[in-house]
């Protein structure tokens, strides 16, 4: 146990070094953003006065670290300032409603990908080179670096074109939860899956293969476990392993993908909203929304590092005789 | 009822790969009776091993088998696959050859061996758990409850293998089939688990197979011997008559090649066999051994095959006497004698070690030499002998400049070369020459033989000339047997004994003073072995070179060296000149170390020292004697306490202990 | 060589493959001559055509261009672009892992603590943030930011195959005779390394292809009038209920590419690894 609250700590020092590292990065990004930010406040037929003053007022003459002192002190205490394209509209009033919808899109996408990608990368792994093997394979093979809005169009031109079991747009009548639009998040959560799936399932097949493979795979069935036995008893959690590592890597993919599927479904999550921050060059959104992606991902990695470690019995019993 | 309880007829296995069907067992038959111990020798690619897994019924999907394994009486051939798993664990247990991979990493100890008895007995889990107390018990395993709640990674190799062997025991099996169980151990923890093997015997009714590449082990566990080469029994019959009248050549040749029983470089030059060990297609037939053998003549294609010698002895050949031919195995050859050089002088150290330490690691120190001193004289072996961990192999590496000692200092030729490669001079880089345990990986794959040589030439001796380098590259290869058309060929491509020669000529092809050998035959079999040993030893005669010659192997150690160096965890136990040391130890640890040895002639077993315990913690410093807590001859508390002072018994010999002479 | 062509007489699946790719890579480079049609030509009066009416084979777009001349044309700027992604993200990979892995202690671990932060942001994330914010994207900044982003991704992989081969002997031995640093990474490591580089480049050349594909998609691609695959696809969006193959076409096209090359650097990892 100890050992686990010392991997924790350090893991949690390094979370935050990356963060604050991070977090002046993103700042500095959107520094070299060509044009200026009073001006776009004002529009174009601003005067120059009117313009120099406003900078004066927003304190954007002040030193580069005073600025970044200021816009991450005020993101420490909740504060994300407000965006310039919606003049006045603090971020937080709009962020957190379309994060939750993001979460909700991720959660399914990963509720479905999770297990099927294990499922289907174990039977693959532990079938290696009959049919079955051969047919996940390809499949994985097919989707691994399949884009998300590609998959996306096909599943559209399927399920939402022909068929019409679900809205060909994600987007959400005004004045609804997302609870009450469930079917809109489906199609979506899919095209994010079959990329994960694609992924995964091959990762955890040839880790199951390299597990088979292993001598004390061997030594379990030559002590008469039945085949069923040494792979539920012996293989499947030494297999699982590395999985969880790669999962916790692969959630970056993720939010790359939501960015992409948001923008094709018009769900209105974060993904949608840093695209809008973007085109309409609001510095404050853009910032905000980078940062809560970047803690959301380290956040995960660490989750999935520290089961790593909880799980691994080489690194929970470290030491000892050897 | 039948008398034998294995019984083995024409079994042939052959793998069909992408360089076509090879046959990689051939037409075996053999017999095992109750209670009867069997040993399989042979070397690496011979089938033993794949003999092991056939018997088991666990074979690579490329595998065509044909043939009968009739155990009491029934074809295991002919098994399913769920009658098999009521035979694996149950009736026949096998042991492996890695412990420690041989383990799952992720479960406990006790949870690994319970679930055979839960499984095959049907036990439930305090009973199951009883038995696998009882069976660790059996295996001299002190505190059992302890280890049960262990994972594997918490326990040494050694413990690792008894747990192992307890795990075959749990069913009291009918037959144990043991691969090379103590190959990746130390010698004196071999000797310790060949002990309470062949204590089990003696317990337990049971049969066993134990499959080994060393004559000296088998000899300690097994009455029978079954001789295997490429996939075929060449010979077999009892230990006795096989080692007092080998038949086949090739049981001579393993016999007579390794370096055994106080043979020296002085008096004898080892026996060897030309060529290696090749893959055979199924389409082969005739002696296996027939391309390697001096003997061959035209029969041994169309007369092939077993024939009785007398009793149970059996060989597949009856040339090894053959009047015909003379006995080149039987001849003594004589070693090539070193001259007396004028220019020898005894006082003169070549290098010299002084309070030379090595730590690893900055946050998690390992500490792997602890504070040597010795020093080496021209044109002479020293040979540092000792078991995994003692420091060995760091001490050559200190001195060949791979990395820098912690503290102390090492002189070569009265300079200063306490440094690292990359502070080192030219002269000193040239002058000092190392020699890998592993020829694969100390020839750059994608290199040919010829830049090996010709690079090590351009840098250290500014050779520049294309074709001069070309023709010294030959000279050089000759010297070690090797023809000019090993230029352009890439490591891959050759043998490890051949690869072993390219790394010895690109050693000698600078004429270094000084060769550090770390360990340069044990990655070979002892058919080549012999071979590379004759050609270390005549080319130091012809050029003078000194040698570091690091090496696990007490035989190897004695048959090459002047000086014999033990060292245990970091330290020196013992220096004296070989003689001195072999037969005039005084060194508890080099007692129990020679006593752990395994002898191959059968008729000269000797008791062995068992020691109990583990190498001290490399973490940790050690404050008294290493040694202490294995010691057979503990005198008391100061061993623990304090460090042993140095004892001279004479100019060169000295060793480290409270015990007094 | 001969062992690739054993192992690709054995597998069809390879061969559809690599037709799929050399299919493409004609049609980059001669496909534009065969056409009758431009990519900016639109055809007022057919908007919307189905495939195989008034001679657009695959149909026109929402503004009456054809679809055909827009894939054809739009494969030359995706490969042109994503070959030089998965080039310039190896061989900076290359130097970047094999100096980190090689020198090890001091210097390994500031690599690792800057990938670490590198890879903080998804990689697409990264990209899009700083080509919109750039704005104008061109072959050559499209190039430069995506290989960026992988980045972290390639190093990794150049250093861990460098750590496995560091720890053989031919590196002590080259050491000892006095080799520099830049001959025992280059000339004696590097030759050995080959195998799960290539292995690596050609996974990383689907990849390419993907992200490539999905900035255009989003729009911080190529701008118009540059036919992009990603962007007809968002393009064409709005009308997939009434002309499906608008967005179809394009996106079978990017399908059958990434998929072709992922069966490519399957294949390629399994004979290079089962020749070792």
């Amino acid at each position: 146990m100890k050992r686990l609250v010392e991997i924790f700590l350090r893991r949690l020092g390094s979370l935050l070094a990356t963060l604050v590292v991070m977090s002046f990065i993103i700042f500095l990004l959107v520094e070299i953003m060509p044009g200026d930010v009073a001006q776009m406040i004002l529009g174009q037929s601003a005067t120059e006065e009117s313009v120099a003053a406003l900078r004066e007022a927003r304190g954007l003459n002040d030193p580069l670290l005073e600025r970044y002192g200021r816009w991450i002190s005020g993101v420490v205490v909740g504060d994300l300032g407000e965006s310039v394209y919606m003049k006045g509209v603090s971020i937080n009033s709009i962020l957190w409603r379309k994060v939750g919808h993001s979460v909700i899109l991720a959660m399914t996408a990963f509720i479905i990908f999770v297990p099927l990608s294990i499922f289907f990368g174990v039977l693959a792994g532990v079938k290696e080179k009959k049919p079955i093997d051969s047919i996940i394979s390809f499949f994985g093979l097919a989707t691994m670096a399949l884009p998300e809005f590609v998959s996306g169009v096909i599943l559209i031109t399927v399920f939402a074109v022909q068929l019409k079991w679900f809205p060909i747009v994600s987007v959400l009548p005004i004045g609804e939860s997302i609870w009450q639009n469930l079917n809109i998040v489906i199609l979506p959560a899919l095209s994010i899956t079959l990329v994960m799936f694609g992924y995964i399932s091959r990762m955890q097949r040839s880790s199951m293969i390299s597990v088979m493979n292993s001598d004390y795979i061997r030594a379990a069935t030559l002590k008469g476990m039945p085949r069923k036995y040494v792979i539920f008893r012996h293989a499947l959690k030494n297999a699982m392993l590395p999985t969880i590592t790669i999962i916790g890597m692969n959630m970056g993919w993720l939010f790359g993908g939501l960015v992409v599927v948001e923008t094709l479904f018009g769900f209105p999550g974060m993904g949608s909203l840093l695209m809008t921050g973007i085109k309409t060059r609001d510095v404050p959104l853009i910032e905000a929304c980078v940062l809560l992606i970047t803690i959301i991902y380290s956040v995960s990695t660490m989750i999935t590092d520290i089961m790593y470690s909880y799980l691994n019995p080489r690194i929970r019993f470290q030491g000892g005789q050897k | 009822m039948n008398d034998n309880i294995l019984e083995i007829e024409n079994l042939h296995v052959r793998f069909s790969t992408f360089d076509g069907l090879f046959s990689a067992v051939n037409n075996v038959s053999f017999n095992l009776g109750y209670n009867e111990s069997i040993g399989i020798i042979g070397e690496s690619g011979c089938g033993k091993s794949t003999l092991a897994f056939t018997i088991m019924r666990y074979l690579a999907s490329n595998a065509q088998v044909e043939g009968a394994i009739r155990f009491k009486d029934k074809n295991l051939l002919e098994n399913s696959e769920k009658e098999m798993e009521s035979v694996r664990g149950n009736r026949i247990a096998m042991v492996f050859q890695n412990p420690y991979s041989s383990l799952n990493p992720s479960l406990t100890i006790g949870f690994q061996l319970d679930e055979v008895g839960m499984h095959h007995q049907k036990l439930n889990k305090a009973k199951a758990r009883k038995a696998t107390i009882e069976a660790l018990e059996m295996m001299n395993l002190g505190d059992p409850k302890g280890i049960v709640r262990r994972y594997p990674h918490q326990v040494s190799g050694g413990i690792q293998q008894r747990i192992c062997i307890a795990m075959a025991l749990l069913c009291k099996p009918d037959l144990m089939i043991l691969d090379e169980p103590t190959t990746a151990l130390d010698v004196t923890t071999e000797a310790v688990i060949l002990d309470s093997i062949a204590e089990l015997r003696d317990r337990l009714s049971m049969s066993m197979i134990y499959i080994s590449h060393d004559i000296g082990v088998i000899n300690k566990v097994s009455e029978n011997i079954v001789v295997m080469y490429s996939g075929e029994i060449v010979e077999s019959g009892p230990k006795q008559q096989i080692f007092e009248n080998p038949v086949h050549p090739y049981t001579r040749a393993l016999i007579n090649c390794m370096p055994r029983g106080g043979v020296v470089k002085e008096k004898t030059k080892l026996n060897t066999i030309p060529g290696y060990v090749k893959k055979r297609g199924t389409d082969e037939g005739g002696c296996p051994f027939a391309d390697r053998c001096d003997k061959k003549n035209d029969t041994c294609i169309s007369e092939y095959g077993i024939k009785k010698i007398e009793g149970t002895h059996f060989a597949a050949c009856n040339r090894a006497y053959a009047e015909d031919i003379p006995d080149k195995l039987k001849v003594r050859l004589t070693p090539k004698k070193r001259k007396n050089d004028p220019d020898f002088d005894i006082e003169h150290n070549l290098l010299k070690l002084e309070d030379v330490h090595k730590v690893y690691g900055t946050r998690r120190k390992v500490y792997a030499v602890n504070g040597i001193d010795f020093a080496v004289k021209p044109h002479s072996i020293l040979g540092i002998v000792g078991e995994s961990g003692c420091g060995k192999s760091t001490t050559g590496h200190m001195v060949s400049g791979l990395f820098p000692p912690s503290k102390g200092r090492v002189i070569f030729e009265d300079t200063d070369i306490s440094i690292a490669w990359n502070k080192r001079n030219k002269e000193t880089l040239k002058n000092i020459q190392l020699i890998f345990q592993n020829p694969g990986r100390s020839l750059n794959p994608s290199h040919t033989v010829e830049k090996i040589i010709g690079r090590t030439m351009q840098k250290l001796a500014n050779i520049n000339d294309k074709n001069e380098r070309r023709k010294k590259i030959i000279d050089i290869l000759r010297k070690v047997d090797l023809g000019k058309e090993y230029l352009e060929k890439k490591p891959p491509q050759l043998s490890g004994g051949e690869q072993q020669r390219v790394a010895i000529a690109r050693s000698l092809s600078i004429s270094p003073n000084l060769i550090v050998c770390d360990e340069p035959t044990s990655a070979l079999d002892v058919s080549v072995q012999a071979s590379v040993l004759n050609l270390l030893n005549d080319l130091q005669v012809d050029t003078h070179v000194a040698y570091l010659f690091i090496s696990h192997d007490l035989n190897v150690i004695n048959y090459l060296s002047d000086y014999i160096m033990v060292m245990y965890a970091g330290k020196i136990v013992e220096y004296g000149k070989r003689d001195e040391v072999m037969e005039n130890w005084h060194h508890p640890y080099t007692e129990a170390l020679l006593s752990a040895v395994p002898e191959v002639d059968p008729t000269k077993q000797k008791e062995i020292i068992e020691l109990e315990g583990m190498l001290p913690d490399p973490t940790k410093k050690v404050k008294g004697c290493p040694f202490a807590g294995r010691c057979h001859k503990q005198v008391g508390e100061i061993c623990e306490k304090e460090y042993p002072p140095m004892v001279r018994l004479s100019e060169d010999h000295y060793y480290f202990c409270h015990i007094k002479p | 060589m001969k062992y690739f062509f054993y192992q690709l007489k054995k597998s069809p699946l390879a061969i559809i493959g690599i037709a799929i790719i050399v299919f493409w890579l004609i049609a980059a480079a001669v496909g534009p001559s065969m056409i009758s049609y431009t990519y900016t030509q639109m055809d007022s009066m057919n908007q919307m055509v189905a495939p195989g009416e008034y001679g657009h084979l695959l149909g026109t777009d929402s503004l009456g261009r054809d679809i055909l001349a827009r894939i054809v044309y739009g494969s030359r700027s995706i490969l042109t672009v994503a070959l030089l992604t998965s080039m310039v993200s190896t061989l900076l990979g290359i130097l970047l892992g094999f100096s980190a892995g090689y020198f090890g202690g001091k210097v390994d671990t500031a690599f690792l603590r800057t990938m670490d932060i590198l890879m903080a942001i998804p990689p697409l994330v990264l990209s899009m943030v700083i080509l919109g914010i750039l704005g104008n994207s061109s072959i050559v900044s499209l190039t430069i930011i995506v290989s960026i982003a992988f980045i972290p991704a390639t190093a990794r992989v150049s250093r861990g195959v460098l750590l496995t081969e560091k720890s053989q002997e031919y590196v002590s031995a080259a050491r000892i005779r006095g080799e520099n640093h830049l001959y025992i990474m280059f000339v004696e490591i590097l030759p050995n390394t080959t195998g799960p580089i290539i292995v690596e480049a050609t996974a990383r050349f689907a990849y390419s292809i993907m992200m490539v594909a999905s900035l255009g998609f989003l729009g911080v691609g190529l701008q118009p009038p540059t036919p992009d695959w990603g962007m007809m696809v968002i393009e064409n969006k709005p009308v997939i209920a009434q002309a499906p193959w608008t967005v179809l076409f394009p996106a079978l096209a990017i399908a059958s590419l990434v998929i072709a090359i992922s069966i490519f650097s399957d294949f390629v990892s399994k004979v290079l690894i089962h020749e070792r």
